[in-house]
């Protein structure tokens, strides 16, 4: 996290027009989302994509070397370069040769990567972008937003005022009235250009054929009336055969456009041609003479080689990562400071532009894995960018402070409970008579700017249930409680919950003594020596009792030790298999009581309305979302949804950390779709979201709770 | 019709209205004629422009357009040569009465070099989509899972005159639509080794529906920079030899 990127955060948080811009984006995206994946099988539909990538890329030498072949045949002329200098060399030389006044440039994002357009400008030529939204950004002086609506960070009125300016017309903001306008000034370009330049979404390499998708119908102008085109590609573009290109189909407009299908798809193969003059065959009836075809490494193929960011070639550009991120939806693509944004362009920057460009954007990270989710090419971003950060941490070293945090104090647990409770006193003074701190001197201010903290406790939770380091009755399920950091220093009490709830449903629950941190901290932050120390740690204390199952309140530990254990300790086969022995046991609290006493009869209702919020690494971390709610009606509560139930609360990385300004405003949105339901009890399986939405509701006085699930049923117990 | 056709025609149509394409399945001929007359007549078109179409050519639909005062100019170099030496002077040219034809369309004095013929044509082809009301195309293959147009061509026309025109008409013969995105595939694929044996066209052009945009803020708006309007003309057994108008 750098200076620079703070103040841009900070920049586009204050910025009303982008605010307003983003808000209305969102709005849109969602509801075409909607209609788009309405009634398709989209796991299996990713799944294709995923195969075709898979295949394409592992066997990208071979097609690189038919693609060309055949393109040559059909009369194209290809060129590979090495980087972005190479390219915009040979398309400048090209351009001089036929001297060139004048391009049209059809949306490449590659073609923003290399920075094509200003190296032509800087020659003298003349470049016009004819994707309106491309337009509007070049109109602007700008970079794009967003990898497909360049211009989603502009208001209406931005936009009238930059097309009025460029046409010459007073317009207003009708958008009917900017698009006709935009419509013309855009035709004659395509006609006076000497030159149309375009990517490609695919390349087929049984043919040789270059595919451009677009909407708007200007990629069919920009690659047919200049009499030269020329298409940049990356590498990762080539696909074996017409039928792959068709699986890509399925799903990209779906995910750029909520369209099912693009509505111009040009395959084009090679120059156009006739052969109704009597001679010979001649290039150059109706559409370009000269079609050339510049694939472009530039990073890509040293990323290929790199197998754990090797999928990061599997992305489409469809932009539904984006689309997803609440981190995004705040900030918009400038801010990210390069052409890839959000958590692909994480990946993408760091190969292609550089490690040291990636380090910034890569802590604007929620590690939410809503982008996971969502991806159509099923790339696991998350694990990219945890990975990205564990190179930047091994060649650059970790900040002092999380060394001292994570290594010095982290790793062993009675050093941790004793700094929580020096602290817990130190903090004391802060703190309200109900335990809560609403203001935090400088430098600690920034943290209770957009919540309030609970005070740490001065006795934490192995304290509290000295009575419970072992399971004492015999032939019931043994119940390991693993608490996790939140739950020992900030909520003990729900330590006592946990154990009388449990012991309720017939299993004996126990909190073995020696658990640590479970290194979440320390993993996201890319340091894996403290994380893989923390695991051996837990796993040990976990196992020593042998239990059945082991139940956890916080889904963020329970995905560390679920899926990251096994992991961690690949290398180490006795440790990978205890990892793994672990990972099984591991049990949401709500997903434990659904288990042990599965065919409970559902209680009369309660006549209380709750709404639920899923908590990230519950629901895309371990997969747990129906359990949760199923227990709740169990139990008589009438659930209320409320919109966007998944979406981050705002707590997730180190974000809440290195920028609380920026957790604040995705805290906001949660706080407004609660508040939305109308119902004044918000129940959620996590307790940093608890942390987080009850900080964020005192702050803003509501009357609102937010429990966790095991809290309120053991509440509910005692009032009977 | 059997009865799995009929329900890929259904499926056919449904998909691509709902992309936005306004599809008519003609009964006849002469309804196929009527139909466009009537759509060129209401929508005040006064140039249109047509590629390389066998199966508007067998409804004999330049003609019929023709009759009703509507100036329709082939777009497809053989079928623009043809249309300016007139019935009189049909079958393959010469070089030498290709220049005498070209010289006399564009007003120049031209050479018999090929290439310098060819410049002009394009040229004059070129100008002709930009002024049309009315762009008319053949889509030689249809795809009924996704509602979407191909048009297949080794020139250029065929894509400027199905972008450039407020309206493009496209018409399809219901033989031609196929179930699946493969199945389109298949049919595009290469048929010989090298493009003179009947290589993949250059030009192998989808159309879904009609154009957007939602690159203004405030809405997404239909006809971003392509036709207004996008129809399609469905025919049955076009193909085969029954009469026109």
């Amino acid at each position: 996290m750098s200076r620079a990127m703070t103040k841009r955060v900070h920049k586009a948080l204050a910025d009303e027009n982008l605010q307003t811009a983003l808000t209305r984006l969102m709005g849109l995206i969602k509801f075409a989302r909607q209609i788009a994946f309405t009634g398709i099988d989209f796991e299996s539909l990713s799944k294709e994509i995923r195969r075709v990538k898979e295949k394409s890329i592992a066997s990208l030498p071979q097609l690189v070397e038919q693609f060309k072949s055949k393109a040559t045949e059909a009369g194209a002329i290809v060129y590979e370069a090495e980087d972005a200098e190479d390219a915009n060399n040979y398309v400048l030389k090209l351009s001089q040769k036929h001297d060139v006044k004048h391009i049209v440039k059809s949306k490449s994002m590659l073609g923003e990567e290399i920075e094509l357009r200003e190296h032509l400008e800087q020659a003298g030529i003349k470049v016009t972008e004819t994707d309106i939204g491309e337009w509007i950004v070049q109109l602007a002086g700008e970079r794009p937003a967003h990898i497909v609506g360049p211009a989603v960070h502009k208001t209406i009125e931005q936009v009238a005022e930059l097309i009025s300016k460029a046409t010459g017309q007073e317009l207003g903001t009708d958008p009917q009235a900017l698009l006709d306008a935009a419509r013309s000034a855009l035709r004659q370009t395509y006609i006076d250009a000497d030159m149309g330049i375009s990517g490609a979404n695919i390349a087929i390499a049984e043919t040789g054929t270059l595919t451009i998708v677009t909407n708007e119908g200007n990629g069919c102008m920009a690659t047919t009336l200049p009499p030269v085109h020329v298409a940049v590609v990356g590498y990762e573009k080539i696909v074996s055969s017409w039928e792959d290109a068709a699986a890509i189909f399925r799903l990209l407009s779906r995910c750029t456009a909520g369209m099912k299908m693009p509505v111009y798809i040009s395959h084009i193969t090679g120059p156009s041609l006739t052969d109704a003059i009597p001679g010979s065959i001649l290039h150059g009836a109706g559409g370009p003479g000269e079609v050339h075809i510049v694939l472009v490494d530039n990073g890509r193929l040293q990323m290929r080689e790199a197998a754990e960011f090797r999928e990061a070639l599997y992305c489409i550009k469809c932009g539904t990562c984006l689309n997803v991120c609440p981190v995004f939806a705040s900030l918009a693509g400038q801010t990210y400071g390069h052409i890839y944004q959000g958590g692909i362009g994480t990946v993408l920057t760091a190969f292609l532009h550089g490690m040291d460009n990636a380090e910034d954007i890569a802590s604007l990270c929620l590690s939410c894995m809503a982008c996971k989710e969502a991806c159509p090419a099923g790339i696991d971003i998350p694990r990219m960018i945890t990975k990205l950060r564990a190179s930047l941490a091994e060649e650059k070293g970790l900040p002092w402070m999380s060394k001292v945090a994570y290594r010095g104090i982290l790793k062993y647990p009675q050093r941790l409970d004793s700094t929580v409770k020096a602290g817990s006193y130190l903090l004391q003074p802060f703190a309200d008579k109900d335990s809560m701190i609403r203001r935090l001197p400088y430098p600690l201010n920034s943290l209770t700017q957009a919540i309030s903290l609970p005070a740490p406790t001065h006795q934490p939770i192995r304290d509290r249930l000295k009575n419970h380091w072992t399971p004492k009755e015999v032939g019931k399920p043994k119940v390991a409680f693993y608490s996790g950091c939140i739950a020992a220093y900030a909520y003990p009490e729900i330590g006592e919950d946990v154990i009388n709830v449990i012991k309720e449903y017939g299993a004996e629950p126990y909190y073995p003594i020696g658990q640590a941190c479970c290194g979440a901290p320390a993993f996201f932050a890319g340091d894996f020596d403290t994380a893989l120390s923390l695991a051996k740690t837990n796993i040990a204390a976990l196992e020593e009792m042998s239990p059945d199952y082991i139940v956890t309140v916080c889904p963020g530990c329970a995905t560390v030790i679920q899926r990251e254990y096994p992991e961690l300790t690949t290398s180490e086969p006795e440790w990978n298999q205890r990892a793994r022995a672990i990972s099984d046991k591991i049990r949401d609290f709500s997903q434990l009581v659904l288990e042990l006493e599965p065919s409970a009869e559902k209680k009369p209702s309660r006549n209380r309305k709750i709404t639920y919020h899923d908590p990230c690494h519950l629901k895309r971390g371990i997969g747990i979302s129906n359990e949760p709610r199923k227990l709740l009606e169990r139990e008589g509560f009438e659930l209320v949804e409320m919109a966007d139930a998944d979406a981050c609360c705002g707590f997730g990385g180190h974000i809440v950390l290195d920028y609380p300004k920026l957790s604040a405003a995705i805290l906001k949105r949660k706080l407004k779709n609660i508040e939305a339901t109308g119902v004044d009890t918000v129940v959620t399986n996590c307790l940093p979201c608890v942390l987080q939405l009850r900080g964020g509701l005192d702050k803003i006085h509501t009357k609102t709770k937010v429990i966790h699930s095991a809290e309120l049923l053991s509440k509910c117990r005692e009032a009977t | 019709m059997a009865a799995a056709k009929k329900e890929l025609v259904e499926k056919f149509k449904a998909e691509a209205s709902r992309a936005g394409a306004l599809v008519h399945e003609a009964v006849d001929a002469k309804d196929a004629n009527n139909y466009v007359l009537k759509l060129a007549q209401e929508r005040n078109v006064k140039h249109a422009v047509k590629s390389k179409s066998k199966v508007a050519d067998k409804l004999n639909l330049r003609e019929r357009l023709e009759k009703a005062d509507i100036e329709v100019k082939e777009t497809t170099l053989e079928e623009w040569i043809t249309q300016l030496a007139g019935k009189k002077q049909a079958g393959r040219k010469t070089i030498k009465q290709m220049a005498e034809l070209i010289s006399k369309a564009t007003g120049k004095k031209l050479n018999h070099d090929p290439q310098v013929l060819l410049n002009s044509a394009n040229r004059a082809i070129k100008q002709s989509c930009i002024d049309a009301d009315m762009g008319i195309s053949e889509a030689s293959v249809a795809i009924a899972e996704t509602g979407t147009l191909v048009i297949t061509s080794n020139s250029g026309d065929s894509r400027l005159v199905a972008v450039l025109p407020r309206i493009h008409l496209t018409v399809v013969d219901c033989e031609n639509i196929v179930p699946t995105l493969e199945d389109a595939a298949a049919r595009i694929k290469p048929l010989g080794k090298n493009k003179a044996d009947g290589y993949i066209s250059s030009y192998v052009t989808y159309i879904t529906g009609r154009n957007t945009t939602a690159d203004i803020p405030g809405a997404i708006l239909a006809r971003a920079q392509g036709p207004a309007e996008e129809h399609i003309l469905l025919l049955n057994g076009a193909t085969s030899n029954r009469g026109a108008a």
